[in-house]
């Protein structure tokens, strides 16, 4: 045969579209198989907050207590809980704070760092000003800035007054926090949970060794709670309800940052409580 | 190579939308639990005024417990004829007011029996979550009470309460000063001894009662039986028995005994059998024993290192350790059921009593009353969660009781005139 002809495209030869197709099917039958044991056989990425941030306290100028004497309560006894009322502050918002280059949380096209700040002390304002709702018909962009901020502010400065202070929630100016800020913000919502994190004496000793209970959160672009539901209960109903309100009353969260808006709201994220 | 790279970078993503990150919490913080026990529902007029009694003695258990924060009553929302089964009941109004669980109750009386049916909601989940009848005769509401109490109690912490178990104490009236039987709350009050001075009394695990007693001229230990028979048991001639505690099983007890130069520890077969001398200190005091739950070590004081200091040794007598070393005048140690801690008052160095803790390991101190009169005379409940004691923050000594913490400080109901001392809390 001549050369030529063999390389026409008139002359029929055996096809090997059958081999592709099937390589391909096959390949795409490896690839989900592959993605569902993925999913099966891991729980996803693990964030291990039990870390414990430095507490550092102030020691009173004054002489040392004698060593042979009996210790001294550094309060009288708690009295009964009394309900201190705050009245709500006029929402003004801060002027925003001047700005280091690191970014904590960021927002559409605002750079916001949560005030890094052991400075205020101030009274504040109930935590539902604090809310950061954005909205509609803001022309001004430099507005919804100063909202932000003001937001922010108010946040971080109402959390200063509860006991337990996490250092991750403004964390350090000089932080790594780029490369880890998927971590940062979860470090966020743990700490936002965990001040509300209050469970009744009652649940007996033996049980708090091993209680387990997932709640399943998601959450919209403004830190709104759009579900929590209950996706493994511990077998306590009492921890179950506790962890479900410890939620309820975390939120609204704070903003969740760009790359993590989408997985948030769409398949959210697992809250896994133990005492 | 490439492929998989191509692989993984296909992969990821996907991974990531079907699994959420799991974020780990944990350091709960432990508080009371908000419960709101509605006003009983009585049925019939007849049963209204045990009902009544009942339920104060109800909410005065679940109170004093520490465990719960009970809410205020006039706070309520719900309406007074709210029914008392799950599907009656509007639960955001309970939520609203506070309340995580929520106990409905209904009293009955008939045939000269109160009958009381107990049920306990979740208010998060809406469900009822237990239920309890009890029954008693009309004339003892607050046994019925301490009954249901109790169940509730197990049903939350899934142990026995203090509710059903009884204290002793001494009461001072005139010269007289009397032991006296109690239940937990100070209630039902039964007198022992007949007047002269009775002193430091004990209660052992049967209801047995031992105490010091001066009925004979010289103070020597009388152990009453719970049908109520009254031994002596015999200690030597001319030295005075004092400050008896039994063993947890009852079969043993211990005790001081003093005579002019020295006091020592001792113990003995409950009926004076058996005895053994366990310390041995020319001179000075070694008194106040009080046995570990395991029966094992006893807790004592003695001045042996000049001050009186709260001490632990075997029950043979060995092993001795001091337990204390802040404070020059601390006394009256009580084992806690639980073995870690072990209570104890303690002079400060403002010359107040108060009451304080040491753990059995580290012999780190911690203080539970403060400021408020002067505290003395702590002993656990047999569960260890709660501590009866004396106080004079109101004037005369009377008896407390608070958490093994020192929180929730509350007086016993009903105290009447004259000092109340040396408390014991039985089983």
């Amino acid at each position: 045969m001549h050369p030529a002809v063999s390389q026409s495209l008139l002359v029929s030869r055996r096809s090997r579209l059958g081999l592709y197709l099937g390589a391909s099917v096959a390949g795409h039958v490896v690839v989900l198989l592959v993605v569902a044991l993925y999913a099966r056989f891991t729980d996803g990425p693990r964030v291990d907050l039990s870390q414990k941030p430095i507490r550092a306290t102030l020691v009173r100028l004054g002489k040392p207590r004698d060593a042979k004497l009996l210790p001294r309560k550094e309060q009288p006894p708690p009295p009964p809980p009394k309900k201190v009322e705050t009245p709500p502050a006029p929402p003004t918002p801060a002027p925003p704070k001047p700005e280091p280059t690191k970014v904590a949380v960021p927002m559409p096209g605002v750079k916001a760092e949560p005030k890094p700040t052991p400075a205020a002390k101030k009274p504040e304002p109930s935590k539902t000003t604090s809310k950061p709702t954005p909205q509609k018909g803001e022309a001004n962009g430099e507005d919804r800035r100063k909202r932000l901020f003001g937001a922010f502010d108010k946040f971080s400065k109402s959390s200063k007054q509860d006991e337990e202070l996490e250092g991750a929630e403004d964390g350090d100016p000089h932080g790594d926090s780029a490369t880890a800020e998927g971590e940062r913000y979860f470090g966020l919502l743990s700490s936002q949970v965990r001040r509300h994190y209050d469970v009744a004496d009652t649940i007996p000793e033996a049980e708090r060794l091993y209680l387990k209970a997932q709640v399943a959160v998601r959450i919209d672009r403004t830190g709104e709670v759009l579900e929590a539901r209950l996706a493994k209960a511990s077998g306590n109903a009492l921890f179950d309800s506790a962890v479900l309100a410890a939620v309820k009353r975390a939120s609204p969260f704070s903003p969740p940052p760009d790359h993590l808006r989408d997985v948030l709201r769409k398949s959210g994220v697992v809250l896994e409580f133990s005492p | 190579m490439n492929v998989k790279a191509l692989l993984l970078s296909l992969l990821l993503p996907l991974a990531a939308l079907a699994q959420a990150p799991v974020i780990q919490i944990s350091g709960a913080n432990f508080r009371p639990l908000p419960l709101a026990v509605s006003a009983p529902l009585v049925q019939g007029d007849e049963a209204k005024a045990p009902a009544g009694k009942l339920d104060e003695t109800l909410m005065y258990d679940l109170r004093a417990s520490g465990l719960f924060q009970m809410l205020d009553r006039a706070s309520f929302l719900a309406d007074a004829k709210e029914g008392v089964t799950a599907g009656s009941i509007k639960f955001a109004r309970w939520a609203d007011v506070g309340a995580e669980a929520l106990v409905k109750y209904t009293v009955a009386q008939e045939n000269g029996e109160l009958r009381v049916e107990a049920r306990v909601f979740n208010v998060g989940s809406g469900r009822e979550e237990f239920k309890t009848t009890h029954g008693a005769p009309v004339a003892v509401p607050h046994k019925l009470a301490h009954q249901v109490a109790d169940a509730i109690y197990r049903h939350f912490t899934r142990e026995p309460s203090p509710f059903l178990s009884r204290i002793t104490y001494v009461r001072k009236s005139g010269t007289n000063r009397d032991v006296w039987v109690a239940d937990w709350d100070g209630r039902n009050a039964k007198q022992v001894t007949k007047g002269g001075i009775n002193l430091l009394p004990a209660l052992g695990p049967d209801g047995q009662v031992a105490y010091t007693s001066y009925r004979q001229g010289q103070p020597d230990l009388f152990l009453q039986q719970e049908e109520g028979e009254t031994v002596r048991l015999k200690t030597a001639e001319g030295q005075m028995a004092t400050g008896v505690a039994f063993s947890p099983d009852g079969k043993r007890v211990a005790y001081s005994l003093a005579d002019g130069e020295s006091a020592q520890v001792w113990v003995a077969d409950t009926n004076g059998g058996n005895r053994k001398r366990l310390t041995d200190t020319r001179y000075g005091i070694n008194s106040s024993p009080s046995w570990s739950p395991d029966g094992k070590r006893i807790a004592f004081v003695s001045n042996r290192g000049g001050s009186p200091q709260v001490y632990v040794m075997n029950t043979d007598g060995s092993g001795v350790k001091r337990l204390t070393f802040q404070g020059n005048y601390n006394q009256t140690p009580d084992w806690s059921p639980r073995g870690d801690l072990i209570a104890f008052t303690a002079r400060d160095e403002r010359n107040a009593f108060d009451l304080f803790a040491v753990n059995v390991e580290t012999g780190k101190i911690t203080r539970l009353t403060q400021d408020q009169g002067n505290n003395e005379e702590p002993a656990f409940s047999p569960n260890g969660r709660l501590i009866l004691f004396t106080s004079t923050r109101n004037g005369t000594p009377q008896l407390f009781v608070m958490t093994a913490e020192g929180n929730n400080q509350m007086p016993l109901p009903g105290q009447e005139k004259g000092a109340y001392l040396t408390p014991d809390w039985g089983r």
